[in-house]
């Protein structure tokens, strides 16, 4: 007790030191650091950020995020799960290491979000003519505000990747099945039951893609009946983990790990 | 010292029409070079960029290939010169202090066109790509949406992160002086634009071989992907360079009085 209490009035000391050397730093009069770097710095990140995550999503899960029809119960979850992931994980570790925020895969994911609608819209509905409701993107930013608020409160990446990862896949499903859901209700087509979503698929013409109904309906994932979607979701979660860790190895290791980093020349 | 240098010395490094003109007027050429390209495709691609072997493709878009292709070389050439040959006549030369911060100023506009570029080549024309390989016919390597994306942006960001290290080297030797060696940043950077670049052709290589069905998530694209991974390596960029501001303040504050900018070293 007696060499506890000293320890702790220590510990209390350096805390109280820190924040008062933060506040030094903060309220410091710069010369030639001022407002304008910040501004610079969030605005040009965008376009990276936007790009490198939607060139991740639309090369490893596109097929399944362009059409509404191909917005499945059995691949949609697990490969937009893992796809969406990495980029903001990889924010998550640059924006908490710099700034201490809890912001880094939702500011990827506004980023995203804007790259997306500018490509569906200015691409697929105005220069090739698909109508937008065929084509849209989905959104990962609620997903992403949950996965920094984990990372906030659990102030630690590795529960940030099992907790968020499997969290992740459930709320990127949940969130846009709201607005695919009109895209599932039964219509009658040519005598047969099909969903609003197939119609779309069949009367708008897409030459060079696999037909839908052998390419989605391949796998015995079927059998499992209403329950391929939990299945899914589950595997997409495990997925989305694994996703999580490759944007750690992006953001430590080809964004903070070079800072000051040079190759010797001799 | 030339009206230029003599506003530079005027104002703060950062004012937003002066200090940040660079990323501005280089964005913003960016930007005339997409908004031409896309309407040059809206207008074009389906009367004229359906078939390779018509006289119509050759003249609108065989044309424009080779005017890309003249366009970024000269360019390249020109900037790269003048970047050299003027930065070997800085070598040696005291810096001030505003004169460094006004450089890495001129640095990040030229990362924030960087940044632009890739957002272009990464999304945007990707986009467009998707949307016309998954409806029409693919018969040569030049596709419309190909032309402006893997035979413009692609080279382009190569040429913006090479020249965004030649800058550097010459202008800001505190950060990337030939005696430190190659920074790893820049290194991924370049890689990135390079490897992209260069993925074009086992890209080509692969539609010609394996498949008649557009998959946009096939496995020959997936190089793509993990090549744009490593223009992280833009983060460490602007890294390195806001220890650098940290440290040109802390030099600035010691310092009774700050270096006499050379009229040489001004405006470049």
């Amino acid at each position: 007790m007696a060499t506890a209490a000293p320890s702790a009035a220590a510990a209390a000391l350096a805390q109280r030191q820190k924040r008062l050397e933060l506040r030094e730093l903060l309220n410091a009069k710069y010369i030639y650091i001022d407002r304008t770097w910040d501004v610079v710095f969030w605005v040009t990140a965008i376009f990276i950020v936007a790009g490198a995550a939607d060139i991740t999503r639309l090369l490893f899960a596109g097929d399944w995020d362009f059409w509404t029809d191909w917005k499945d119960p059995q691949w949609w979850p697990v490969v937009t799960a893992f796809a969406t992931i990495i980029i903001p994980s990889a924010l998550q570790w640059i924006q908490w290491v710099a700034w201490r925020f809890p912001t880094g895969a939702t500011y990827t994911c506004v980023c995203l979000f804007l790259a997306s609608w500018i490509g569906r819209y200015f691409q697929w509905h105005i220069a090739e003519g698909y109508p937008i409701n065929f084509v849209w993107p989905i959104s990962t930013v609620p997903a992403a505000i949950i996965l920094d608020w984990i990372l906030m409160r659990t102030r630690s990446f590795v529960l940030t990747s099992l907790f968020g990862g499997a969290v992740w896949a459930v709320m990127v499903w949940a969130f846009n099945y709201i607005p695919l859901a009109p895209f599932l209700q039964p219509a009658q087509f040519m005598h047969h039951v099909l969903t609003v979503a197939d119609v779309q698929g069949i009367v708008y013409i897409r030459s060079q893609t696999p037909e839908y109904l052998r390419h989605i309906e391949r796998g015995a994932l079927r059998s499992f009946l209403g329950e391929t979607q939990y299945v899914s979701l589950l595997f997409g979660g495990t997925l989305a983990m694994v996703g999580y860790w490759v944007g750690q190895l992006i953001g430590r290791y080809l964004a903070v790990w070079p800072i000051g980093r040079y190759i010797k020349t001799y | 010292m030339d009206s230029r240098t003599a506003g530079v010395a005027q104002g703060a490094p950062t004012d937003w029409l002066d200090g940040w003109k660079t990323l501005f007027w280089g964005c913003a050429a960016l930007l005339i070079c997409n908004v031409f390209l896309w309407v040059w495709d809206y207008n074009f691609a389906f009367t004229a960029g359906l078939n390779s072997a018509s006289r119509d493709f050759t003249l609108h878009y065989r044309t424009l290939f080779w005017g890309e292709l003249l366009t970024v070389g000269i360019f390249a050439g020109v900037w790269y010169g003048w970047l050299v040959r003027t930065g070997r006549a800085l070598a040696g030369e005291t810096i001030s202090s505003r004169e460094e911060v006004r450089r890495i100023v001129v640095l990040w506009g030229i990362i924030g066109a960087t940044s632009l570029s890739l957002y272009i080549e990464a999304s945007f024309w990707p986009n467009w790509d998707g949307a016309w390989h998954q409806t029409m016919v693919r018969d040569t390597a030049l596709t419309p949406t190909h032309i402006p994306m893997f035979y413009f942006f692609f080279p382009l960001s190569v040429v913006l992160a090479l020249g965004a290290y030649l800058y550097g080297r010459f202008r800001i030797p505190a950060v990337y002086g030939a005696d430190k060696g190659f920074p790893w940043s820049f290194f991924l950077l370049i890689a990135a634009a390079v490897l992209e670049f260069v993925q074009v052709a086992f890209n080509e290589w692969g539609h010609s071989l394996w498949l008649s069905e557009e998959f946009f998530s096939v496995p020959f694209h997936w190089p793509f992907v993990a090549y744009g991974w490593l223009a992280g390596g833009m983060f460490a960029v602007w890294g390195e360079t806001i220890l650098r501001l940290y440290g040109i303040e802390k030099e600035a504050r010691g310092a009774a009085e700050v270096p006499t900018q050379t009229a040489a070293a001004g405006g470049r």
